[in-house]
């Protein structure tokens, strides 16, 4: 038994599993200090949020296990019930009662007592997908309707979904994942190019004719200028960071979050971090970032098999645009949008789903320790088979 | 894994063959990881760059928003009279300003601010089209107004609140109240003299505030603190002080003086209920008014007393045993020649003259002879010790020490022209103080008029015997009630003393013209004194005695005052009509306000509650009428008013009648004006 698990537990990137441990503990401490007047205002307890984040914690923790010690045919053997199964989830956050609408956008699905934020599986499946599609039409990714359509047919199917809720920020969010699996999987630069620049342009008319994302994307340029409107919370994030100064003004002692910080325990939660615990405390966040992409990325490497290798590198794209599109927003270098931090904002949908992706990262890093030894490893060959 | 890896190490290399580029990828996802480490390093240098590059000048902006330094002041505290009532206090009222640079359209919100300011358009356009930055529409306007412009939420157009200061009462003891400046700092009287108790704190700290502006208290500051100005309850009755106003007012308006004084004091306490000066001064427009006007005269003018100051020098002399009261003294028949002066008694002329006598005439050559065989040292002694020179401790601003020149000064004529009053400063506080310790049987007290303020616990030290006290007394009893100068202070039924003064106003240059300061102290009931009446009227023109100018001033306040606490001997009751005092009241009640001692718990009634059976109609006849509606209003009855005036005069039911149903009407008729 122990042997067994010695040998399960082989070649688990203990770096990668602290790291995402240790910013998932930050992230609770970090919510507890961000929404605690918020909460006693709205809900009579400092806690609320502090509970449910940990309870998600908690969840995720499971998930993460699971992932990390499910069977390769169970993972990869589901690749298209997943995508059909966010499908489904954002038929149902647009047409089912179920969907929650907020402040205008409906990207939320209700489910008792936590609500699912489709995006965040939407990711994963989208990762599962295209690594499939990759590995698998190696020898037709150059070619235009097998190696280009498909992949971009599903993500911008699941764009359109999302930009109906609407929420920009998701879909460019799975744009700049298809970009990145399609650099990394071989697509024709041609065809990469050419589709991301009308995409780009696209986008550009997009803002351009809502008058909302205009002023939205202006104000991110000089947010000073419309500090009370368009530019607020871009400024009060900057004031945050800036009050926090080396070492921080103290845990809890944070002002920003009085309100002024719109979603202060949520996207904005490094703007906490960084006017309680200055750049000390920033700095420690973004090294453990910088440990997570590290090691995910070296894990993506580390893979023989193509589908693993790139199924790595969707995972780590996912944790490491989450994290650094999220310091960008709050450090006010590109336009504000709702991305969290991974692991650390308050968010069940987020949190869960980064610790599958730790956990599918670790089942990964395992599989490659156990390069020689594989056991369970068999049955993984049959979707490659069946590509080849 | 055995069966993949080979099919993958071949596809790898054939597709290298076939394409230009490795398709396994590991190239490019190290060009992305790179490229993810690029923008991982910028973005902590950014992290770096907003927080210890900017962080200043980001922190003092978050700063300027969570923190409003605010300061807030505390109420002002009320003046009250000794029975609570409201003497001073402070008002919160609503004043309206403009910013005109934000209004958009000026005609409108000129027309709407008229309209609900009830002012005129076109003035209301040109000040705000003057170009200045800060209009105020209106200031002091009422809440109905306050609220309907509030409501229209104009643009530019704001509401603010300010504090003042309002006196209910307008003049009523408006000198002696002082008053308050914009920023309600005591200026003058008692809002100057303890403004340190009345005055709010100001309570400056620096709160933090939430995104809504909302104050948040973190721990006690400011939540719990305690910075209103504490009210100040003064020893006047205002009731009492209205009595010595009006009665000083017409005393003087008569006369056509210049102005005048009225002190009443309680003598068992000490305790001054009421210091009127006139003319009046309303300190809800101060700035309206001379500065003359605002003098607490009773405090600040110094003049000399004449014959008041003469049963000092007697009671000096009685208990330095240099004389009795039947002690007899030549009084050269109304002329004395004196080193090189005359002394003039007035009116009459007298010849041998006790004592008694000489206080009873108020002979100056009597009095002179008196003081010189007493010497100056004796008498200035005890002119000390009645605290002549020296300021009362009543610490109003201002306030007089008179003046008392030390007896090394005095030659032979100086201790004459003192022995009557002449030759020396005082003011009429010190004058009440002085005959304070004559009511208190020769021990001086010192003159109260805060009553929140620790009565003093030793006795105060003792000038006279009781037995000189006494027998002063006694002398000044024989002023009214034998053929002296006080006759017409008599009151039946009550043995009244008092000291009449017609003193010479000194010239400026020298010497004494032909303007006066008539003056009467009395003490009710002279034997055993309650109350001590001081009045004095300035430059009287038509008449100047004391007897004829200030007498009737003191008797007039006597006789309400008495009324008013029920001290009135009841066969006077005529004359307390005539004096427009409150109704007479019945025997019963006043024994038992005499028991009592209280001056006021009877005294809003004037008259018993007659004993209503439950299901009868009591008999109102006679009753105040605010009275009368009290009782009926306790029965549910709103009554039918007839006729113009305060007293109930006939009723409608009568008295005994069943109570009337709902439909009749219960009528009273009125007559006649009673003093509320």
């Amino acid at each position: 038994m122990s042997r067994e698990m010695k040998a399960n537990l082989q070649g688990v990137d203990w770096w990668l599993l602290a790291a995402g441990l240790l910013l998932a503990a930050a992230g609770l401490i970090m919510v507890l200090s961000a929404s605690g007047i918020m909460a006693e205002k709205f809900y009579g307890t400092k806690y609320h949020f502090f509970h449910r984040q940990a309870l998600f914690c908690g969840i995720g923790l499971l998930a993460m296990i699971a992932c990390a010690s499910l069977p390769r045919p169970v993972l990869y053997g589901g690749t298209y019930l997943w995508l059909l199964l966010v499908l489904v989830l954002f038929a149902a956050t647009a047409f089912s009662p179920l969907g929650v609408s907020v402040n205008g956008a409906r990207r939320w699905l209700r489910l008792g007592f936590f609500s699912l934020q489709p995006l965040e599986p939407a990711k994963v499946a989208l990762v599962l997908y295209l690594a499939y599609f990759f590995a698998g039409k190696q020898d037709k990714v150059r070619s235009f309707a097998i190696g280009f359509v498909p992949p971009f047919a599903v993500t911008g199917l699941l764009c359109v979904l999302l930009l109906a809720q609407p929420d920009f920020g998701g879909a460019a969010m799975l744009c700049a994942l298809l970009f990145l699996m399609c650099l990394a999987g071989g697509t024709r630069f041609v065809y990469l190019f050419a589709t991301f620049g009308i995409a780009a342009c696209g986008a550009v008319m997009l803002v351009l004719h809502s008058p909302y994302r205009f002023k939205r994307f202006l104000a991110f340029l000089d947010p000073f200028k419309e500090a009370a409107s368009s530019g607020y919370q871009l400024v009060q994030s900057l004031y945050a960071f800036g009050s926090g100064r080396v070492l921080g003004v103290g845990l809890g002692a944070g002002r920003q979050k009085l309100f002024f910080l719109p979603e202060a325990h949520n996207d904005f939660l490094m703007a906490v971090v960084g006017e309680e615990t200055g750049f000390l405390g920033v700095s420690l966040i973004i090294l453990l970032i910088g440990i997570l992409l590290w090691r995910a990325f070296t894990i993506a490497l580390k893979q023989d098999d193509l589908r693993d290798r790139f199924t790595a590198y969707g995972l780590a794209l996912i944790l490491g645009l989450g994290c650094l599109f999220n310091l960008a927003v709050v450090l006010g270098t590109v336009p504000p949008k709702g991305v969290p931090m991974p692991f650390m904002s308050y968010g069940g949908s987020q949190v869960i789903i980064s610790f599958v992706c730790l956990g599918l990262l670790l089942n990964l890093s395992r599989r490659a320790g156990l390069r020689v030894a594989g056991g369970s490893a068999v049955g993984a060959a049959a979707p490659v088979g069946a590509a080849a | 894994m055995t069966r993949r890896a080979p099919i993958n190490k071949k596809a790898k290399p054939r597709k290298t063959e076939r394409v230009e580029r490795p398709g396994d990828g590991r190239w490019r996802i190290c060009a992305v990881a790179v490229l993810f480490g690029l923008v991982w390093l910028a973005l902590w240098g950014r992290a770096g760059y907003v927080q210890l590059v900017q962080g200043e000048w980001l922190a003092d902006l978050a700063r300027r928003q969570h923190l409003a330094a605010e300061f807030e002041r505390g109420e002002r505290g009320d003046i009250l009279d000794r029975n609570g009532r409201q003497l001073a206090r402070t008002v919160r009222f609503n004043s309206i300003y403009v910013r005109p640079v934000e209004v958009e359209n000026r005609d409108a919100v000129a027309r709407s601010l008229a309209e609900g300011l009830r002012k005129s358009a076109s003035e209301m356009r040109a000040s705000l089209n003057s170009g200045r930055n800060f209009v105020w529409a209106a200031r002091a306007v009422d809440d109905r107004a306050a609220h309907e412009i509030a409501e229209q939420k104009l643009k530019g157009v704001y509401l603010t609140h300010e504090y003042g200061r309002l006196y209910p009462n307008n003049h009523l003891a408006g000198q002696l109240l002082g008053f308050t400046d914009l920023d309600g700092k005591g200026i003058e009287g008692v809002e100057r003299s303890r403004d340190g108790v009345l005055a709010g704190g100001k309570a400056e700290f620096v709160v933090q505030r939430d995104a809504a502006g909302r104050r948040l208290y973190l721990d006690a500051e400011g939540r719990e603190m305690d910075i209103d100005g504490r009210d100040v309850t003064l020893t006047i009755d205002a009731h009492i002080q209205d009595l010595a106003e009006a009665a000083l007012a017409r005393a003087v308006e008569h006369h056509n003086g210049r102005a005048g004084t009225c002190l009443v004091v309680d003598v068992p306490t000490g305790e001054i209920l009421a210091l009127a000066n006139f003319p009046f001064f309303n300190p809800n427009v101060y700035r309206k008014q001379p500065v003359d006007v605002m003098r607490n005269r009773a405090a600040m003018d110094i003049f000399e007393p004449g014959s008041t100051l003469k049963p000092f020098l007697i009671a000096a002399a009685l208990q330095e045993k240099r004389v009795k009261p039947e002690s007899r003294y030549f009084c050269e028949n109304g002329k004395w020649k004196f080193k090189n002066h005359v002394i003039n008694d007035d009116i009459h002329s007298y010849g041998w003259l006790n004592v008694t006598e000489i206080l009873r005439y108020s002979s100056n050559i009597g009095t002179a002879k008196i003081g010189l065989d007493m010497g100056a040292q004796a008498y200035s002694g005890y002119l000390a010790r009645l605290g002549f020179g020296e300021r009362t401790g009543l610490n109003l601003p201002g306030e007089g020490r008179g003046l008392l020149r030390p007896p090394r000064e005095w030659r032979d004529m100086d201790v004459a022209a003192i022995s009557f009053g002449q030759g020396i400063g005082v003011t009429a506080l010190q004058l009440a103080k002085a005959y304070l310790c004559l009511a208190n049987d020769g021990i001086a007290k010192p003159l109260r008029l805060f009553l929140d303020e620790k009565a003093p616990d030793e006795p105060g030290q003792r000038v006279f015997d009781a037995s000189v006290a006494r027998s002063v007394r006694e002398m000044m009893i024989e002023v009214v009630h034998k053929d002296g100068t006080g006759v017409k202070a008599r009151i039946d039924g009550m043995l009244v003393g008092g000291k009449t003064g017609t003193a010479q106003k000194a010239l400026p240059g020298g010497g004494y013209g032909k303007n006066y300061l008539s003056s009467f102290v009395g003490f009710f009931p002279g034997d055993k004194p309650r109350y001590l009446i001081l009045a004095m009227v300035d430059d009287p023109s038509r008449a100047f005695y004391g007897s004829t100018v200030a007498l009737p001033v003191v008797r007039e306040v006597a006789l309400g005052a008495l009324a008013y606490t029920c001290q009135l001997p009841v066969k006077d009751a005529g004359v307390v009509e005539q004096a427009k005092a409150a109704p007479a009241v019945p025997a019963q009640v006043q024994t038992a306000a005499a028991v009592s001692g209280s001056h006021a718990v009877v005294a809003k009634a004037g008259q018993a509650e007659p004993v209503a059976e439950a299901d009868r109609v009591p008999d109102v006849r006679g009753l105040p009428l605010r009275k009368a509606i009290e009782i009926l209003a306790r029965q549910g009855v709103v009554p039918k008013l007839e006729g113009r005036g305060a007293v109930v005069q006939r009723q409608s039911p009568s008295a005994g009648d069943p109570w009337p149903g709902q439909a009749q009407p219960f009528t009273l008729w009125l007559k006649g004006y009673a003093e509320s």
